[in-house]
């Protein structure tokens, strides 16, 4: 049996750009339905959609609300990791979403350098 | 994975569960699907309920990636029927 695939997905567009926000999301969906382990980071302006209250307000044309999606790829066992300065520069750290993991630069380096392939949006 | 039933024989398969995921967008259906078959023992039967015409492409891919049987897709009125055989 060929070794657990795993795909990283980088998230640096928050809700400023509802489509690159998306996204992300979408792929992450499609990889834990299809039994891939996935991993989500946050980075920059993507930290706020794992800021609580926030997901619920993204919704891109044609796409499916973000809200859905998270908590889709969340409940089929997709790992959320949100990078330390950036939610700390936000003052975000106590609002995060049930799930998501505060990790700095080693942890994302480690994700991705054990991964099968990793998406940078 | 190509489908492995033609219609006439699909039109006669009753599914053990059946899926509305008209109206989802990409990657509803699927997301569906998946969580769907987790409820059903290997061998069922889902029928997906679809109005992306994505879908079936879609499930056909998810087939061929995950090892479920794709059995075919029936067209309804505004929608598509995706039959897929539970496998692991």
């Amino acid at each position: 049996m060929a070794d657990q695939e795993k795909l990283v997905i980088m998230v640096t567009h928050g809700p400023e750009d509802p489509e690159l926000a998306t996204i992300p999301f979408v792929m992450a969906g499609a990889a834990v339905a299809s039994d891939v382990d996935v991993v989500m980071g946050f980075q920059g302006e993507g930290c706020r959609l794992v800021q609580r209250g926030v997901a619920e307000t993204v919704s891109a044309p044609e796409f499916a609300p973000l809200a859905g999606l998270l908590d889709s790829v969340r409940d089929l066992g997709g790992k959320l990791l949100v990078c330390s300065p950036c939610v700390k520069s936000r003052g975000i750290e106590d609002e995060l979403v049930d799930g998501a993991e505060v990790c700095a630069a080693a942890r994302f380096v480690a994700e991705i350098t054990s991964a099968t392939n990793s998406l940078v949006y | 994975m190509s489908a492995t039933m033609n219609e006439t024989d699909l039109a006669g398969v009753t599914p053990d569960k059946v899926v509305d995921a008209r109206g989802a967008a990409c990657p509803g259906p699927l997301l569906e699907a998946k969580k769907a078959m987790g409820s059903v023992p290997v061998g069922s039967v889902l029928e997906l309920w679809s109005s992306d015409p994505q879908t079936k492409v879609d499930i056909a891919a998810w087939c061929g990636k995950v090892g479920h049987e794709l059995l075919g897709t029936l067209s309804a009125d505004g929608y598509e029927r995706v039959l897929v055989r539970r496998m692991k």
